[in-house]
């Protein structure tokens, strides 16, 4: 008795001390969820830093807060004044919403200003080829002046009287409009593609598309501007990153929502159905605390989990399940049932499978891939949580409920052992393993690997066609790549980019590109304005057919003089006026080693041919974000094998001491086998090996190591053992078999490949055991 | 009898005092009857700095369905084409556009459809106030949006059966006056004008 009380006493301290790490673990989320949920959808979180300078990750980072808070909507009508009043309508709801800085559907152009600017910065705005004509003809220069002065019905935005030599009129005319977005004599915004006129609003949100709620909130704005358009028999349609944040956001929470829900589901059933009592279905609660663990993990290391990590971690479900599972599985066996017993008898095996899982999970926490480094993190954080919940809270939970299992499900597994046998003793091992290595390697050979960022992210087909329109129809499109240019100081900065201009002329030319931004479009280099300086006195020579006009020669010398004593324009002042708003976020302005300047491009077919350009001019880097994560994924994908291989060698120390060598060999090698099944599967399949597909598969050596593992230890008897293992196995490929349905080519590919090791794993766990037998 | 010609009488002139809508379409259907009409200008761009105006002399050709030819002669020679899509200027081979970044099509229009008088197009952007006689009409256009109310104060046109006279009055202070003189119709194209559209 006293031996007794001793006993409860010992088992009761775990107990209260699991209990008071729970108690923590809750207050931590609660903490951490206190301001909204904690999940992140910024692609670039998951992206490793940029290897790059961080100069050049700030003008990246410049690139895409464009892309992540620009909404484009245009709106067509049979009548134009329709599409107008439409476009204003909507234009002023939102220009009152909070989630909007800026909207513009209408140039309510500050005249004065733009004339302002246009004389006060007149030399530095003048295009190369009319400070080249001017310097080399200026007799034509003038001729061409007087012409513009009659031109029919010619207006100009600059009084003739201030600008007689036409340098304000010329700069107006010859400053590059990005796009094909005008405005109309109203004002309105419009533009024009294919013979049909769209009215185009533009406006810029507060926050960015990743900021909580928002991107949703947008999406809702623009569903109901477009309803309204539609209602007046009109078309609208939209482009933004926050549109594609908003649909990724919820195809995830639809995703989550569904395989969460389905695996939950499936597993209650599945607890019903074997136990049939309302308590064993308390099972799942290490399985809740696992998920709890492996997110309050995530938040407190990162900051924020990723949505896709939540994607992918919602499959932990079907693994952290296999504990509790694994130790009621042995009620089949243990008669009379006690929890207890059964778990004294399992936990070696838990742990080692904890362990080796664990170890699988955080070698991959060793790639340079925040994505992967965060899904192991949690993964590996879910279940040791999922553990010890097992260990300890699971005796309390539902440690006094007798149990009866269904039995039909032991005669199966006894039945599949027989057939297993009979098979083995037919066709033999060595001629098995000869078979399956020539499936393996004809497989294999077929496999390609193929990672792209894109796979990462499902966009729907409708957002995405409407993006296309939208791009063809303003004119606007944006790349991901740009030049980066640096100097010393901004003269020379400019200098390199006007330097820049031919070569980017042709390859506008040649079709790589539709057009470029970049600075000296808007500022010349103070020894090119200098230069028209010191033509002045010849062009005011040749001013002759002016006064045929009976334009005063002394108007003209004032004007000359004028011009001469014009200060230069610097980079700031220029995108200060109304005209530099296009060319604001190119700017990347001083730091300690200088300055710093964007040249954006739209439309580019060949980035090779942009990368070539850097490397043939001084002071120019071609940024190309997409290549150079694309590259490496490669790498990481060398790197994830080369972890998992040493993940294998800790693993084979680690059962040497249980198992002896040769079975730890055994073990490793089935789990290793079945991983390269799955790789063969995916050959023969056609489908490519991604970098979650090869996650994926270190996942099923991991589950493999588990339940050879298992078997091996036969608690039980062999056919309980393997009822257990084919019960996690049904589990853990009911959750990562849902993963295949998702619309992410990421989180699909992933769920394939563990479907498919999960079987391999099944299919093979039998020769863990056999040995042993022989062995025995 | 007497009471039957009261009463024609009445239905002739009711029209008239109802809608001048009506007159409109009527002064632009009548403008735009011939195909082709031909003739001289004379324009006199007065600027508040300039004692004697800006003045300019050449001929011009407006074809209804393709646009303007507008051939200078005097201080300069310089032909210039108008068309929807654009403001060019004749160079030794080829036609260049005067604004190379091109402005909206709708701008190149306003031009074509001043000397037109098209109230559908112009009434879009101005108010448009008809007034005077068959023989001797003037239109009056104020503009509707700050943009253009930045830029125009007004533009009067003048006409009988064409349009005689256009007066552009700038918001800054300047001022155009284009004449139209001795507009003949024609029903086509010469070969060579022709060319200079389709080119």
């Amino acid at each position: 008795m006293t031996s007794n009380v001793e006993a409860a006493r010992r088992q009761r301290w775990p107990f209260a001390a699991c209990l008071a790490a729970l108690l923590a673990l809750l207050a931590l989320a609660g903490w951490q969820w206190r301001a909204g949920a904690p999940v992140s959808t910024d692609l670039l979180q998951l992206l490793p830093h940029s290897s790059t300078t961080p100069l050049a990750a700030r003008a990246e980072a410049r690139m895409q807060a464009a892309v992540n808070r620009d909404v484009v909507l245009l709106i067509r009508h049979e009548d134009s004044a329709i599409a107008k009043a439409l476009a204003a309508d909507i234009g002023q709801a939102w220009a009152h919403s909070a989630r909007f800085a800026t909207v513009q559907w209408n140039l309510e152009t500050d005249l004065p200003a733009v004339r302002r600017q246009l004389l006060d910065g007149r030399l530095a705005l003048l295009s190369p080829t009319d400070r080249a004509l001017i310097q080399s003809a200026p007799a034509r220069f003038v001729e061409e002046r007087v012409g513009t002065l009659l031109d029919p019905v010619g207006v100009s935005i600059v009084p003739p009287e201030q600008d007689w030599f036409g340098f304000a009129t010329r700069a107006q005319q010859s400053l590059p409009r990005p796009g094909n977005v005008t405005a109309d004599l109203d004002g309105s915004l419009i533009a024009e593609h294919d013979g049909q006129s769209w009215m185009v609003l533009r406006a810029q949100t507060q926050g960015s598309a990743f900021d909580g709620d928002l991107p949703a909130k947008v999406a809702a704005d623009v569903e109901q501007a477009r309803t309204e358009v539609r209602k007046r028999g009109g078309q609208a349609i939209a482009a933004s990153g926050l549109l594609y944040a908003a649909g990724g956001a919820e195809q995830a929470r639809r995703e989550i929502s569904l395989i969460g829900g389905l695996s939950g589901v499936a597993t209650i059933a599945l607890l019903w159905a074997l136990f049939r009592r309302l308590r064993m279905l308390l099972a799942v609660v290490p399985v809740v605390i696992g998920l709890l663990t492996g997110i309050t993990t995530c938040v407190a290391l990162y900051g924020t989990i990723h949505v896709l990590t939540l994607v992918l971690g919602a499959s932990l479900i079907g693994v952290a399940v296999d504990y509790p599972l694994h130790v009621l599985s042995k009620s089949w066996a243990l008669r009379p049932w006690n929890l207890r017993h059964a778990l004294r008898l399992t936990w070696p095996g838990l742990t080692l499978g904890l362990i080796t899982n664990v170890i699988g999970y955080l070698a991959l926490a060793f790639t340079p891939l925040p994505a992967l480094t965060q899904v192991a993190a949690f993964s590996a954080a879910g279940l040791i949580g999922a553990y010890l919940a097992t260990l300890f809270l699971l005796p309390a939970l539902i440690g006094r409920e007798p149990i009866e299992p269904w039995s039909p499900p032991l005669r199966w597994a006894e039945r599949l052992l027989a057939w297993h046998v009979a098979f083995v003793g037919r066709v033999g091992t060595p001629l098995l393993l000869i078979g399956l290595l020539a499936f393996c390697a004809l497989g294999a050979s077929r496999l390609s690997l193929h990672d792209d960022i894109r796979q990462w992210i499902s966009r729907s087909p409708a957002l995405q066609a409407e993006a296309i329109q939208v791009a063809q129809v303003t004119g606007f499109q944006p790349t991901s790549q740009f030049l980066l240019v640096t100097a010393a100081d901004e003269t020379e900065l400019l200098t390199r980019l006007a330097g820049l201009r031919p070569a980017l002329d042709r390859l506008v030319g040649d079709g790589v590109m539709t057009a470029y931004l970049s600075l000296d479009q808007l500022v010349a280099p103070a020894p090119a304005q200098d230069a028209v300086r010191s033509a002045l006195p010849e062009l005011l020579a040749a001013s002759a057919p002016f006064q045929g006009l009976g334009v005063d020669p002394r108007a003209l010398e004032a004007e000359a003089e004028k011009i001469e004593k014009l200060p230069s324009v610097t980079v700031d002042a220029a995108l200060a006026g109304p005209l530099g708003e296009p060319w604001r976020p190119l700017w990347l302005g001083h730091d300690d080693n200088g300055v710093a300047a964007i040249i954006s491009v739209q439309g580019l077919t060949d980035s090779s041919r942009l990368a070539d350009l850097a490397k043939t001019h001084e002071g120019i880097q071609a940024v190309d974000r997409l290549a150079e994560l694309n590259g490496m994924f490669s790498d990481t994908q060398r790197s994830a094998a080369v972890l998992k291989l040493l993940a294998c060698a800790l693993i084979f120390g680690l059962l040497c001491r249980p198992f002896g060598p040769k079975g730890a060999a055994r073990i490793v090698a089935i789990s290793l086998l079945a991983a390269l099944c799955s790789l063969a599967c995916l050959g023969w399949l056609g489908m490519p090996l991604t970098l979650f597909g090869l996650f994926g598969l270190l996942l099923v050596t991991a589950i493999g190591v588990d339940y050879a593992i298992l078997l091996r230890e036969r608690v039980g008897g062999l056919p309980v053992s393997l009822l257990g293992t084919l019960l996690s196995a049904i589990t853990t490929w009911l959750s990562f078999g849902l993963l295949a349905l998702s619309d992410t080519p990421a989180v699909s590919s992933f769920g394939i490949t563990v479907t498919l090791g999960l079987i391999f794993n099944f299919l093979l766990a039998p020769w863990a055991a056999e040995t042993q037998k022989r062995a025995l | 009898m007497r009471v039957i010609r009261l009463l024609i009488a009445m239905l002739l002139l009711g029209p008239a005092t109802l809608a001048q809508a009506l007159e409109l379409t009527q002064l632009t259907e009548r403008l735009r009857e011939p195909a082709v009409i031909r003739g001289a200008f004379i324009q006199e761009k007065h600027l508040r700095a300039l004692a004697k105006p800006l003045t300019s002399r050449g001929h011009y050709v407006l074809a209804r369905d393709q646009g303007l030819l507008w051939a200078l002669e005097s201080p300069l020679q310089q032909v210039y084409r108008i068309t929807p899509d654009g403001i060019e200027r004749r160079t030794d081979d080829s036609w260049q556009p005067t604004q190379p970044n091109g402005a909206s099509g709708r701008q190149n229009q306003l031009s074509l459809a001043l000397l037109s008088a098209d109230h559908a197009r112009l009434s879009r952007d101005f108010e448009l106030q008809l007034s005077g006689t068959d023989a001797e009409w003037q239109l009056v256009l104020t503009p509707k949006s700050t943009l253009l109310k930045q830029i125009f104060r007004a533009i009067t046109l003048h006409g009988s059966s064409r349009v005689e006279r256009i007066e552009l009055d700038e918001t800054q202070g300047d001022r155009t006056i284009l004449r139209l003189i001795d507009g003949q119709p024609d029903s086509q194209l010469t070969a060579q004008e022709r060319h200079d559209f389709e080119r």
